[in-house]
């Protein structure tokens, strides 16, 4: 796909004939040379959304494209990159270019065919980007399964004189048509909210909840702008289907202080030995903690003051489960009062700390 | 107020800034694993304490004074990591639970720790609701996301019973959920975060189905056709007095957020590990969040020698809402 294209032509605009390295860039421009709102610099994504955002936030009119060549000035009709360019026309500069090149042939004949079911994958590639568009007309207007005409009246009339006009475009329009409904969104919204320029929008992709079993879609981009392909991204996150907590819980290092968890059938021990060897091991992890509770004991009358703690006769319950007790106790006669045990751990105090 | 330009007293080493990018407070003497939990004292106290549950297996806490400084105040250990904390709301006890399966309340006063509830399995929250006996219930909802992609909603007031049970917006594991108030303080929907960076706005009864929304965070940027690196949203709270919400990522990244207006407030800039949790303390002045490894990309990225970090930001002002609806 990529070899043919290239070998054809580099990308070029429609509205004033520049060429460019590649279509990433040819977009940026367009979007800034062509599809922006001389009156808010809002940079739309094609010719008929920069008419529709002129027309539903600033009340004006747009005749003709923004800095493009006078044959090529039509708002109508709808690029995006190289999409939609109509075929008299890219044939028409490729004659140029030949006329220009020599006798590089190339295989410009099957070129213009080859075009025609690429704009589809355009946004065709998005998983469920095309059953999402019947679901989407009805979508874009408030409550989906109400009518036209409940609550958003004066939107309404828009839309309804947008209608007819979409249908100007079909078969292969189709996916143009559906980038154009997700343009609507931010009008619809910049003039609900009754303003223009700033304080716009939007979450990326806003969706209602209502579209059933909706695209499930990293593909629409931020700020409904088409993205070519969906395979791209990468969710960052393990395979698995259970939660962050529940995988590191397994590993090595957590799982030795988890008394015998029993997860669905993966039970890592259940015999009554392999139980005691857990316990042995958490009780020496207590015993670290205890370590450096005898050496916090020093700090100890200084915290009291900020800290009262009271000293209490019987001894905290132990966290851990029943049969540990025994060894547990016996740790706990060794360092002094069993009842600090468990207690305050105060870290040294930090310098900054009044007396 | 919370003074952001003094920055009081810390412990020793300096942080590098690549650490701390947002220049924020950082608390002193972090636990010493992830933490998995934060809270702060609810506004029955007059001081601000913040407590961490962590997976080195302990609770800490601090009180954070107004000039966002920390000062260590205690800790406990439990018999296992903590997967949660809560204060209960007369700020005299903390509540913790974790993978030892055990609920625990600890008297802060008295320094004395109870066990209060047994299962079988771990543990992963653990809340303290107002008893409806009291003049004024402070969460008469519950919500539940559950591992098969269910949302339930209970209803708390008399005895808890299930009110709604509906199929999740998002299409990949729920990782985090946290409910939101209307106007007049009466909860009335969910925030729902998932493991594909996107959070869900719910309301339990939508006025208008159009109300519920989807919105995208937590994204690394890359090319628009390009690659694009989707991370988990670990946590999302609202603030007390804004109504706005704040959600961090496993992308290492928080995000201020207007729900009403749909717009984003504020992005941050990176940290180096993930952002686990984060939290407002009770008036809504100060937002906590904690920086370390949240397990997102499997134990082999798990290092041992990084640090870990909790940091405080004054954000109230950052956080008003963006329209005057």
């Amino acid at each position: 796909m990529g070899r043919k294209k290239k070998k054809q032509s580099k990308p070029w605009c429609w509205y004033c004939n520049r060429e460019f390295e590649d279509e990433k860039i040819l977009i940026q421009h367009q979007k800034a040379k062509h599809f922006k709102c001389h009156i808010c610099h809002k940079k739309l994504y094609t010719g008929p959304g920069l008419s529709i955002h002129c027309m539903q936030v600033h009340k004006e009119t747009i005749d003709k494209v923004p800095n493009s060549m006078p044959n090529r000035s039509n708002i109508d009709i709808e690029i995006y990159g190289m999409e939609g360019i109509p075929a008299a026309d890219l044939k028409e500069h490729e004659r140029q270019k030949q006329g220009s090149r020599g006798n590089d042939s190339g295989s410009d004949d099957d070129e213009p065919s080859a075009k025609r079911p690429k704009p589809e994958g355009l946004l065709g590639n998005a998983p469920g980007v095309m059953q999402g568009v019947p679901g989407m007309m009805p979508g874009m207007m408030p409550p989906p399964g109400m009518g036209p005409g409940m609550h958003h009246m004066g939107p309404m009339m828009q839309m309804g004189h947008m209608g007819p006009h979409f249908m100007h475009h079909p078969g292969k329009k189709n996916s143009l048509f559906f980038l154009r409904m997700q343009m609507m969104p931010p009008h619809m919204q910049a003039m609900m909210q009754g303003q223009g320029g700033p304080a716009k929008p939007l979450f990326p992709s806003a969706i209602p909840t209502s579209s059933p079993g909706g695209p499930s879609a990293p593909v629409v981009g931020a700020d409904f702008k088409p993205i070519s392909s969906g395979a791209s991204s990468k969710i960052i996150h393990p395979a698995e289907d259970i939660s962050l907590e529940e995988t590191r819980a397994r590993h090595p290092k957590y799982a030795r202080s988890i008394p015998s968890k029993s997860d669905d059938g993966a039970s890592s021990s259940s015999t009554a030995a392999s139980e005691l060897a857990i316990a042995v091991s958490a009780a020496q992890q207590a015993a670290v903690h205890q370590q450096k509770q005898v050496e916090a004991m020093n700090q100890h009358a200084a915290m009291m003051q900020r800290f009262p703690v009271r000293v209490t006769g019987p001894p905290i319950s132990m966290t851990m489960g029943g049969p540990i007790m025994a060894p547990m106790r016996h740790h706990q006669m060794i360092p002094g009062p069993p009842t600090l045990i468990g207690g305050p751990l105060m870290r040294p105090p930090p310098l900054s700390m009044p007396p | 107020m919370f003074n952001q330009s003094a920055l009081g007293g810390f412990g020793a080493t300096a942080t590098p800034s690549t650490a701390n990018p947002m220049k924020d407070f950082e608390v002193a003497q972090p636990p010493d694993d992830s933490v998995s939990s934060l809270a702060f004292s609810p506004a029955t106290l007059p001081q601000n304490f913040l407590i961490a549950g962590s997976w080195d297996n302990n609770v800490s806490c601090w009180e954070i004074e107004q000039n966002g400084s920390s000062v260590p105040k205690s800790m406990q250990s439990c018999g296992g990591p903590v997967l949660d904390v809560a204060w209960s709301d007369d700020g005299t006890k903390v509540f913790k639970a974790g993978c030892d399966k055990q609920a625990k309340m600890w008297d802060l006063a008295s320094n004395q720790v109870v066990q209060v509830a047994m299962h079988d399995a771990p543990i992963k929250t653990c809340h303290w609701i107002k008893a409806p006996n009291y003049s004024y219930v402070d969460f008469p909802m519950a919500v539940v996301g559950t591992a098969g992609r269910q949302i339930i909603v209970y209803q708390l007031e008399g005895k808890p019973q299930e009110y709604k049970k509906l199929d999740s917006p998002l299409k990949y594991q729920h990782r985090c959920v946290a409910i939101f108030r209307d106007k007049k303080k009466v909860p009335t929907g969910y925030a729902l975060g998932s493991v594909e960076g996107r959070v869900a706005i719910q309301y339990v009864n939508p006025t208008n189905p159009k109300d519920n929304f989807t919105f995208k965070c937590h994204r690394s940027n890359g090319t628009p056709n390009g690659y694009q690196d989707i991370y988990a949203v670990n946590d999302i709270a609202f603030h007390p007095i804004h109504g706005t919400l704040a959600t961090v990522g496993a992308d290492g990244s928080f995000s201020f957020w207007d729900k009403d207006a749909r717009t984003k407030l504020k992005p941050s800039e990176l940290m180096e590990q993930p952002i686990t949790r984060c939290a407002f303390n009770h008036n809504g002045q100060i937002f906590a969040y904690s920086v370390s490894y949240d397990w997102s990309r499997g134990h082999e990225f798990y290092n041992t020698q990084k640090k870990n970090y909790i940091f405080l930001r004054s954000c109230y002002e950052e956080l008003k809402p963006r329209t005057s609806s």
